[in-house]
């Protein structure tokens, strides 16, 4: 142990025999300390630590708190002032599952959230899938539920997407900053045991689209019919020959007509949703949607598009549907590829700013939870 | 009667992809007419149906013209409408931002269906019987074949994985196909009836391809006659004349930018998008107002586009530049009604 008269070395032994201060740097680490300690029981509290070039979790969890006229998107605080009423569902992968989560928190198979089932008309979501995987939990239809991810990648808006499809009843919110945000009570292990209920869904068909819901509607994309948001990689969107991008399981390359490309991860900044204004900005201004008509949004496949889904909704836009069976469906249809054309040129594409941050480690970055 | 006495009411029709009109000139004079707003960058014109249509690049759209001069916009549900070609009483149009061709009722202005193409198509044409239409690809090196009158697309001939074919022709006894290579400097010579119906929805293949010979850098168009090839070079100045196997007769050279040809009493005379005049293969020189991108044959004169000069002109070989009129910006494919 060190001496008491040791100065400055940073250990307890930094304060007097007696109890008193022996400098003023000790204090103001007690301070912070205090301070700390506060904002992990009153989430959203400023702090002054903060400015000191020290980040609490106090600080942490007002970074992430949501302001303004924002839908479905809630802050650390919120899930502490309300953690015994909603049902938490985890969207990240087993392994970080079970490492740690949210105390009490439920884990559903990301799997059976996207299954989805062929018709006539094209893939949908597969609503008895959906609704088991959901059941098997304990989720029921009237439960209000919030899911969080390592960050507000695209598994946390799946998994909020999925329950929207079942139309379900309560609530559906997502914690902005993901698990990192969470300054409250942890769990590890395996999960709680949990009893499975039988959730009767209630398909909410307005919450998507099908592959020929977009034939007819060819030609109208973003002027006199609906808006059509590409949330690939603008290499992607535009087909551009010998790139990465490019999902070498689809037989053409490009994007459905009209639509305009705007990457995805420009709903996010790190682990949190983007600034609201700049979302605002984004789709409003850039891309010219209208938040008052149908807008519908698709990917490659049907987990990223529910990221621009839950963020354009976030913001006020009406009434966005997810074209569930994706570029992939459109691209690879078999038969009559006139009625399901691509485009490779336009210069309709926004370019974005956004990354997805998190820790998922599950080495697929759209499925960052 | 010859384009050399046209009647006086003969009107030229130029999309002026600049100003997105169609407009509007006595072939007799070159008296403006007036002009037609169209769509978006309008650049090539047709008749079909007793109406006229222009391909609208910036559109989702066709515009067609009525004889009663109600202006209609038929909608192909994918962009970039650019070429035209008829066959069986209907209007094929590449729609060359995306992968189709549009099929257009002319009498009914409705879209019958689209056809499913390698992407962006660009040139079309059609067999002499009408029985097989042929569309190159720019994005995938191929030459698809289609039955239009079921609206089915055969198989394609694959040109060349790299290639970005521009320009395709049929011989005029239907025997050769051809297209052009644009990356690849080439003319390709295939079977036009060497794809097998039954292929449908395979890969491309290369079997019906007969031969293939380097031509001047940049070609972009060609002009197939009974025994004759011709490839301008753009970026050579060049011009190579083939047989119709691609035997190479000869290179013509001393252009500046060749892009098209036009045979006119016996002669083969080039039109140069970057010198003031036309020159045939011989060497006889008609001086022209500017330089022309695009021109129309209308009996034994032409209609020239000056596309970077915003002019038209009407040339006679004989007689030199008839009459010349200044059009709205950047006059291009006309059609002479």
């Amino acid at each position: 142990m060190a001496p008491d008269s040791t100065p400055g070395d940073g250990t307890v032994g930094d304060a007097g025999s007696d109890g008193t201060e022996s400098d003023p740097a000790p204090a103001s680490t007690r301070r912070g300390l205090l301070r700390a300690a506060a904002g992990a029981t009153v989430a959203g509290a400023a702090s002054a630590a903060g400015c000191l070039g020290v980040t609490t979790p106090a600080d942490v969890a007002a970074q992430n708190d949501v302001g303004g006229n924002v839908a479905h998107f809630v802050g650390p605080s919120w899930l502490a002032d309300n953690r015994d009423d909603v049902v938490v569902l985890d969207a990240r992968d087993p392994e970080r599952f079970r490492e740690e989560r949210i105390y009490g928190a439920r884990r559903v198979p990301f799997d059976a959230i996207t299954s989805r089932e062929s018709t006539d008309s094209g893939l949908v979501p597969d609503a008895e899938a959906i609704a088991d995987a959901f059941g098997e939990v304990g989720v029921l239809p009237d439960d209000d539920v919030l899911v969080y991810g390592a960050s507000v990648g695209s598994r946390v808006t799946r998994t909020a997407f999925a329950l929207g499809a079942l139309g379900h009843a309560g609530s559906i919110r997502a914690l902005n900053g993901g698990l990192s945000g969470w300054n409250g009570r942890l769990g590890t292990g395996d999960r709680d045991r949990i009893t499975p209920v039988e959730y009767e869904p209630d398909p909410a068909e307005s919450a998507w689209v099908t592959r020929d819901w977009l034939a007819e509607r060819l030609g109208t994309f973003n002027g006199d019919g609906p808006g059509l948001v590409d949330v690939r990689i603008p290499e992607a969107y535009l087909g551009a020959p010998g790139s990465d991008a490019l999902d070498p399981d689809n037989d053409r390359h490009g994007h459905l007509p009209g639509a305009v490309g705007v990457h995805w991860v420009g709903n996010v900044a790190g682990r949190r949703m983007t600034e609201p204004g700049r979302l605002v900005g984004l789709y409003e201004n850039r891309a010219e949607l209208d938040r008052a008509g149908t807008v519908v949004v698709y990917g490659d496949d049907n987990v990223d598009p529910t990221s621009t889904w839950l963020t354009l909704r976030a913001i006020g836009f009406e009434d966005v549907r997810v074209y569930d069976g994706g570029f992939g469906e459109w691209a690879n249809v078999e038969g009559d590829r006139g009625r399901y054309p691509v485009e490779t040129k336009t210069s309709v594409v926004v370019e974005t700013e956004g990354s997805v941050g998190g820790d998922d480690g599950s080495g697929d970055f759209s499925c960052t939870g | 009667m010859t384009g050399s006495d046209p009647p006086s009411d003969r009107i030229v029709a130029v999309p002026c992809e600049g100003d997105d009109v169609l407009a509007l000139f006595a072939l007799a004079d070159g008296e403006p007419l007036g002009e037609v707003p169209v769509g978006s960058h309008p650049v090539h014109a047709a008749t079909a149906g007793g109406q006229t249509f222009v391909a609208t690049m910036g559109e989702r759209a066709v515009t067609a013209v009525g004889a009663d001069g109600a202006v209609s916009r038929v909608e192909t549900g994918v962009l970039g409408p650019s070429h035209f070609a008829t066959a069986n009483g209907e209007l094929f149009v590449s729609c060359t931002a995306g992968d189709a061709l549009a099929v257009v009722n002319p009498e009914t202005l409705t879209l019958v269906t689209r056809i499913g193409v390698g992407a962006e198509p660009h040139e079309v044409a059609v067999a002499p019987d009408e029985g097989r239409l042929y569309s190159g690809s720019r994005r995938e090196g191929a030459v698809d074949v289609v039955d239009p009158a079921a609206h089915e697309r055969l198989g394609a001939v694959d040109v060349g994985g790299d290639a970005c074919v521009q320009g395709v022709a049929i011989g005029p006894d239907g025997k050769r196909g051809y297209a052009i290579d644009q990356a690849g400097a080439r003319v390709v010579a295939f079977d036009p009836d060497g794809v097998d119906e039954t292929d449908g929805e395979s890969a491309p293949s290369d079997d019906p391809i007969i031969n293939a010979a380097a031509v001047g850098a940049d070609p972009y168009d060609l002009v197939v006659a009974e025994d004759r090839v011709f490839v301008p070079g753009r970026r050579d100045g060049v011009v190579h004349e083939f047989d119709r196997d691609l035997g190479l007769a000869a290179v013509h050279e001393g252009f500046a930018r060749p892009v098209d040809l036009f045979r006119i009493d016996g002669e083969w005379w080039v039109l140069d998008a970057d010198a003031d005049r036309l020159r045939s293969l011989s060497g006889a020189i008609v001086e022209t107002p500017a330089p022309g991108l695009v021109a129309t044959r209308v009996g034994d004169r032409l209609v020239v586009s000056h596309y970077d000069d915003d002019r038209i002109s009407l040339v006679d070989v004989a007689d030199g530049t008839v009459w010349t009129a200044e059009t709205p910006a950047y006059p291009f494919g006309s059609v002479v009604i």
